[in-house]
């Protein structure tokens, strides 16, 4: 392209098959905008993440000079570049719809320099990763202005979403619908159909059409809940404001909320695990289905999870080579596994990786495993799995608890909070019928009706194993950084305890010894990683959790009261520290200096010039005014024209004078 | 585990409890069971290990300095040299009779051949009095806890995680652990913690009174003036974290405490929270550290003790197996938690607490 426009080399064909074209975006509706400063193509429908990912942005920038990927959970916040200045109208890059002839600048941390960002060259954002505010949201600092009320908040349009939007409007309750994403329907799809369900695109597509059709619920679309307690929330939305994105934090007030916020993909932990290229299964198969982008041809899978099988069997129809499949697991069963056997696909059970590292600049990556006798392999991308933990964000935000499940490896919401209430995945359930019946159940909950249950048919393990932990490697010499999630936290594995430091330098670990002293909030997942590494026993895992989350706190505006003077007192006043301090009958006297000087209140009075021990002072020094210096002796001491010494600044005789 | 009693049954996870069942046990050659772990490589800063305090009495400042050599040896043979550190905190104060206070520990300090500065109001703000005390140690946590393990196994330490205590009046405990019971003769209360978790509230001494405080950190942000600051009036400590951010804690609830941290920061420093938590601690009625058996027969405790306990560590082994200094006796005698309005008065200025005339 002679004018500079980056092509878009990471879409998948308008003709691929099975929802792989993405369902979003518009082909016949061409866009183009700049991103710092490039041209960059798109389609209508897609976000600034989705067009810069299929343009072949897919770096964030380097962290110990090492590149770290651009994923949809690890997005810098950007400004139109005429806003740049004003962080109060920051957009998230994932949840913003790109217009054609925008000019987005990303924003956070430091720089190279502002020519530099303005002509980056190649993948790269060029952010500087190591700052660690570089991902920061600058709306979490902003107050919130009046929004939408209801009667019930549902955060999440995901199936389980939907369904308690649905079951309050059946129960008469006005609703507002809240979802972070631009569209809804959440993440079913990639988890396919059990045996008597229907397609999940089918199923989410039912339930988004009958919550657009119910006039009693307000849905409201890349809208992210991030503070929460009692009766409000608050939220940033995109809102589009004469035809351009604008960012707003706004406050929604309902007396009950249903928090349907998914669950997050665990970021199994291995030296190279953000490396550009490296992608969790379900992000890799939502950018897929929603916008069509995929970034290679080839790839590998490392999973502790059997949905990734299905995503493997997706690229492969869609003409993407897949290498081979690791599973931590030694013996998955999965209905996905027979089918994806079928495929040719080579699957190498009890294997997990150890490091990923860059064969070749460009985009070529090599992925090592502990298996002995097997060699690394190239390809250009890695889908990984870690397993799935309940996003808590929002239960633990607002005060709610959870603990280590040891059997599940991930923590669980425990206990209840007032009108607030948990549905679909992040209450733990598993399959699609068991988080539409939640969204319903949670509003009998809500309305302290009576309960119908929840059928959430797992299949039996024999057929369907279940995930595994996620994995963990050794640290490995010289390799690239490992974090603990996939997140903005950027948090990256702890170095241990040593006592030669060099080793955990050598180790390319990070300097912090312990979480706690990770100067950044820890994402529920960041709390899972760190059970799992025993940094954290499992019974302190939900507590944790709840301190370490991201809180903005919602307080109601309140005047601070005015602080009452503190003036010195008129009169010598005792306090109450200094009580016996000199013997029983201890005198306040007035002190007359040999040669008029000040004396600081606090100040130690010695009966000899010599004497300089604070055990053997006789006094204190407690107040000095227009009307002399006053202090606290003992009794003895207390006679008319007794000689002391004061030392303060030196040291000063003065006599003493009885009041 | 053996039917004989154990001598001690100590609880408590900070520095000082660990450190005390480790003495009792490899000093004093006491068989000791400990109950409670050290939280500090997850958990927020609820706490703070520091060789000075803002101490009003002599004979608390001499039984500091003169523990100082003893602890820092200790420390640093069970954590390594991580595990110590050398701080200038600053110590700071607003208004008249709090600045008075902190004149007098100022004074008190120097006295004790500690260094002492003022320091510049540009520093701290206006209308505020501070004074940087040189070369304090500090104990750092984490990496104490490192080696905490071993040398309490070492030792001879029995370590248990208790499902259920019983503390008869006589300070006898009977842990059940793994189901199994194990007894003590003697219960020592370590730390704040352990006695709100276990003494019996039937035997709770009248000297001691809960207090809510909360403990926060900040993501990163510009520097302090100190690694470590307090600031009297309100019993703020603020640390400054190895990796930017600000870990403080004090009195009050979330909301009013996270108002009074970015007050104290300045509204041209906004902070984010990168973590917080609401806890309780133990106030004694007159300031002072409280030891010893509740109701003279009891379990002892060890309650209220600020930021300096962990540095009293070996004094106050000494005393629980009878062999302290006369001075240290009389030390720990003068600061029993039965202490009453009759007893020889030990009154400290408390950080956060108004201003009470005598």
């Amino acid at each position: 392209m002679g004018d500079g426009m980056r092509p878009q080399i990471n879409r998948l064909p308008a003709d691929s098959p099975k929802g792989m074209a993405g369902s979003l975006i518009d082909r016949s509706r061409p866009i183009r905008f700049r991103l710092d400063g490039r041209l960059v193509a798109g389609f209508v429908g897609d976000t600034v993440l989705s067009a810069a990912l299929a343009s072949g942005i897919d770096t964030l920038g380097l962290f110990r000079d090492s590149p770290i990927g651009l994923t949809p959970r690890a997005t810098p916040a950007i400004s139109h570049a005429s806003l740049a200045n004003d962080k109060q109208r920051a957009l998230p890059m994932a949840r913003t719809l790109a217009q054609d002839g925008a000019d987005y600048v990303t924003l956070g941390g430091n720089r190279p320099g502002a020519l530099a960002r303005l002509f980056q060259p190649g993948r790269t954002l060029g952010l500087v990763v190591d700052d660690q505010r570089v991902l920061d949201l600058p709306w979490r600092t902003v107050p919130g202005i009046p929004g939408p009320k209801a009667d019930l908040l549902v955060i999440g349009a995901g199936v389980a979403g939907m369904a308690a939007a649905l079951a309050g409007a059946r129960a008469g309750l006005s609703v507002v619908l809240a979802e972070s994403n631009p569209h809804v329907g959440g993440h079913s799809g990639l988890f396919g159909a059990q045996e008597g369900e229907d397609r999940a695109e089918d199923s989410m597509a039912r339930l988004a059409a009958d919550v657009a059709a119910n006039p009693a619920i307000t849905m409201l679309t890349a809208t992210r809940v991030f503070s929460l307690r009692q009766g409000l929330a608050r939220a940033h939305q995109v809102d589009m404001q004469s035809g351009t994105a604008q960012g707003r934090v706004i406050d929604i007030e309902a007396p009950r909320i249903v928090l349907a916020t998914g669950a997050i993909e665990r970021l199994p932990i291995f030296a190279g695990n953000r490396l550009p290229g490296v992608i969790g299964t379900l992000d890799a198969y939502e950018l897929a289905t929603r916008y069509g982008v995929w970034a290679g041809q080839s790839a590998l899978v490392a999973t502790s999870s059997s949905p990734a099988y299905r995503l493997a069997m997706l690229a492969s129809d869609a003409g993407i080579t897949i290498g081979r499949i690791y599973d931590s697991r030694p013996r998955p069963a999965s209905r996905f596994i027979e089918f994806s056997r079928a495929y040719g696909i080579v699957q190498s059970p009890g294997t997990a990786p150890v490091e990923v590292g860059i064969a070749r600049a460009g985009g070529s990556l090599s992925l090592t495993v502990d298996s002995a006798d097997a060699e690394p392999l190239r390809t250009e991308r890695i889908l990984v799995c870690g397993g799935w933990q309940p996003d808590l964000t929002l239960w633990h935000v607002a005060g709610g608890n959870s603990r280590w499940h040891p059997g599940h490896a991930r923590l669980e919401a425990t206990g209840t909070q007032d009108n607030i209430v948990l549905a679909g995945s992040a209450a733990g359930y598993q399959t699609r019928r068991g988080c539409i019946q939640s969204g319903a159940d949670a509003v009998d909950q809500l309305l302290v009706r009576p309960r119908k249950g929840v059928d959430d048919p797992l299949i039996d393990p024999l057929y369907e194993s279940p995930d595994a932990p996620a994995t963990i490697a050794e640290p490995r010499p010289d390799a690239p950084p490992c974090f603990l999630d996939g997140g903005t936290a950027m948090l990256q594995r702890p170095a241990p305890p040593r006592r030669r430091w060099f080793a955990a330098r050598r180790l390319q670990m990070s300097g912090l010894l312990v979480l706690s002293e990770a100067p950044q909030p820890l994402a529920v997942c960041d709390v899972a990683a760190g059970v799992d590494l025993g940094l954290i026993p499992q019974a302190a895992a939900g507590i944790v959790a709840q301190e370490r989350v991201a809180l903005v706190p919602l307080a109601q505006h309140r005047e601070l009261p005015a602080a009452e003077p503190d003036a010195p007192p008129a009169w010598p006043e005792v306090p109450a520290w200094l009580r016996g301090r000199y013997g029983r009958g201890a005198q306040v006297v007035r002190l007359v200096p040999q040669e008029a000087r000040s004396f600081a209140p606090g100040a130690l009075i010695y009966r000899s010039p010599d004497a300089r021990h604070p055990r053997d002072a006789v006094g204190v020094v407690l107040h000095q005014t227009a009307e002399g210096t006053f202090g606290l002796v003992a009794a003895q001491l207390a006679s008319a024209d007794l000689p002391v010494t004061i030392r303060d600044k030196g040291s000063a005789q003065a006599r003493i004078q009885p009041l | 585990m053996s039917d004989t009693p154990y001598d001690f049954a100590v609880f408590g996870a900070t520095p000082l409890a660990q450190l005390l069942a480790g003495l009792l046990a490899s000093v004093h050659g006491r068989r000791v069971v400990l109950v409670g772990e050290g939280q500090a490589g997850y958990r927020l800063v609820r706490g703070i290990d520091l060789s000075v305090a803002p101490i009003t009495r002599p004979e608390s400042w001499a039984m500091l300095t003169q523990a100082l050599p003893e602890v820092t040896r200790l420390v640093s043979r069970i954590g390594g040299r991580g595990a110590l550190s050398r701080v200038n905190p600053i110590f700071f104060a607003e208004g008249w009779h709090h600045a008075m206070a902190l004149s007098h520990v100022q004074h008190m300090a120097q006295g004790f051949g500690i260094a002492v500065e003022p320091v510049s109001q540009s520093l701290l703000g206006e209308g505020r009095q501070g004074i940087m005390l040189r070369d304090a140690v500090r104990i750092n946590r984490p990496a104490l806890e490192a080696g905490l393990g071993k040398w309490l196994e070492r030792a001879g330490v029995t370590r248990l995680q208790a499902q259920k205590v019983s503390i008869a009046s006589d300070g006898q405990a009977e842990i059940i652990a793994e189901g199994a019971a194990v007894v003590a003769k003697q219960t020592v209360l370590a730390d704040d913690d352990a006695v709100m978790a276990w003494l019996p509230l039937r035997q709770w001494p009248a000297l001691l009174r809960r207090q809510h405080l909360t403990s926060i950190l900040t993501t990163p942000t510009q520097p302090l003036a100190a690694g470590i600051m307090l600031q009297f009036n309100s019993g703020i400590v603020l640390t400054q974290q190895a990796e930017g951010g600000i870990a403080a804690f004090g009195p009050g609830g979330l909301s009013d405490f996270a108002d009074a941290v970015q007050a104290l920061l300045g509204q041209n420093r906004p902070v984010e929270l990168a973590g917080q938590t609401g806890f309780q601690a133990l106030q004694s009625l007159d300031g002072a550290p409280a030891f010893g058996r509740v109701a003279g027969v009891g379990a002892d405790v060890a309650a209220a003790l600020g930021c300096a306990g962990a540095f009293l560590a070996p004094a106050y082994a000494r005393w629980l197996a009878s062999s302290a200094s006369p001075e240290e006796a009389a030390w720990f005698g003068a600061h029993l938690v039965n202490r009453s309005a009759k007893s020889q008065p030990v009154a400290e200025y408390a950080p956060g607490h108004g201003w009470v005339t005598a």
